[in-house]
């Protein structure tokens, strides 16, 4: 519940930055119209392809596509989470993102009347490519059995979270270590798709579910070691 | 509509195809180590060598990275 509330938490802050962009900028009528249609678009297409890809599946076969994708996400969070805290990147901001989104609509020209589309283009696209990335995840998370309701749980901690953000505008997102956290989603994430994807082609994990923790230790280490090598060997990237 | 694929692209096999061909080659591997050991050493030690290579996944996807803004 934890790894998808934190996953799901950091996703929807990208699309809540845009969407604040969009609507300080061309008006919140037109942000809100593109962002509700594409959560609902998220939401239809996360109801119709999840029963269908995880419910007839072979128990063994589904955990290896689960876990699959899962050191897919986690993987690329923990390299990114990496190569930002050791200065190769500059670091993750929903802020900074809000700032850059912000010039680059009121650098476009304005719609004087009538639906602003392109205002709603972007609301749409950010919210449905941040969206999906957490139906995915929520998805891979909830695919092993038992696991369904609490990742659910965790996406709709998160929802609410965001949204209370959201009401007190965009200064939170300032004080947020996104990098701190997406590393830590990472970690989570690639712990939990090598946990499923060996679960799925039959090993037995000593001390069993405990070994999310062990194998989570290991790649934070891994991580931490990575990012001390790595950050001596370049300096720090200047700020975005 | 180019723009939105390729953003999906990205979103579902990352920025490099690093990541997608070392989780697809460290799977591949396993299964094949599995196939040549006896059931119960694979059971008891194959976690432990698809975290190896899921670590060497990672540790070659950090290799020679070139400094980005983002």
């Amino acid at each position: 519940m934890g790894a998808a509330a934190v996953a799901a938490s950091v996703e929807m802050l990208e699309a809540l930055a845009i969407v604040l962009a969009v609507g300080m900028t061309r008006g919140f009528r037109d942000a809100w119209v593109g962002a509700v249609t594409a959560a609902v678009g998220v939401v239809l297409l996360c109801l119709a392809l999840g029963p269908a890809l995880l419910g007839n599946a072979d128990l063994h076969f589904l955990r290896v596509i689960v876990g699959t994708f899962l050191l897919l996400f986690g993987l690329e969070w923990l390299r990114k989470g990496i190569l930002r805290l050791a200065g190769r990147r500059s670091r993750t901001s929903s802020y900074e993102e809000f700032l850059e989104e912000r010039e680059a609509l009121t650098e476009a020209t304005p719609v004087s009347s009538g639906p602003d589309w392109a205002a709603r283009l972007v609301a749409f696209k950010g919210v449905f490519l941040e969206g999906l990335e957490v139906g995915l995840i929520v998805l891979a998370l909830g695919g092993a059995p038992g696991h369904l309701a609490p990742a659910l749980l965790g996406a709709a901690m998160a929802l609410v979270l965001v949204a209370a953000i959201g009401l007190l505008l965009h200064r939170p997102l300032r004080r947020l270590p996104e990098t701190q956290l997406k590393l830590g989603v990472g970690v989570a994430l690639t712990a939990f798709g090598t946990f499923f994807s060996a679960e799925g082609l039959g090993v037995e994990w000593p001390l069993s579910d405990l070994a999310l923790l062990y194998l989570a230790g290991v790649y934070a280490i891994t991580a931490w070691l990575a990012i001390s090598v790595m950050a001596q060997a370049v300096p720090m990237a200047e700020p975005a | 509509m180019r723009s939105l694929l390729s953003s999906l692209r990205r979103l579902i096999l990352g920025e490099t195809w690093t990541i997608p061909l070392g989780v697809g080659a460290s799977l591949g591997l396993a299964i094949v180590i599995r196939a040549s050991l006896p059931s119960a050493a694979w059971e008891a030690a194959g976690g432990f060598c698809l975290a190896a290579f899921v670590l060497g996944v990672l540790a070659y996807s950090l290799r020679r990275t070139p400094r980005t803004r983002r």
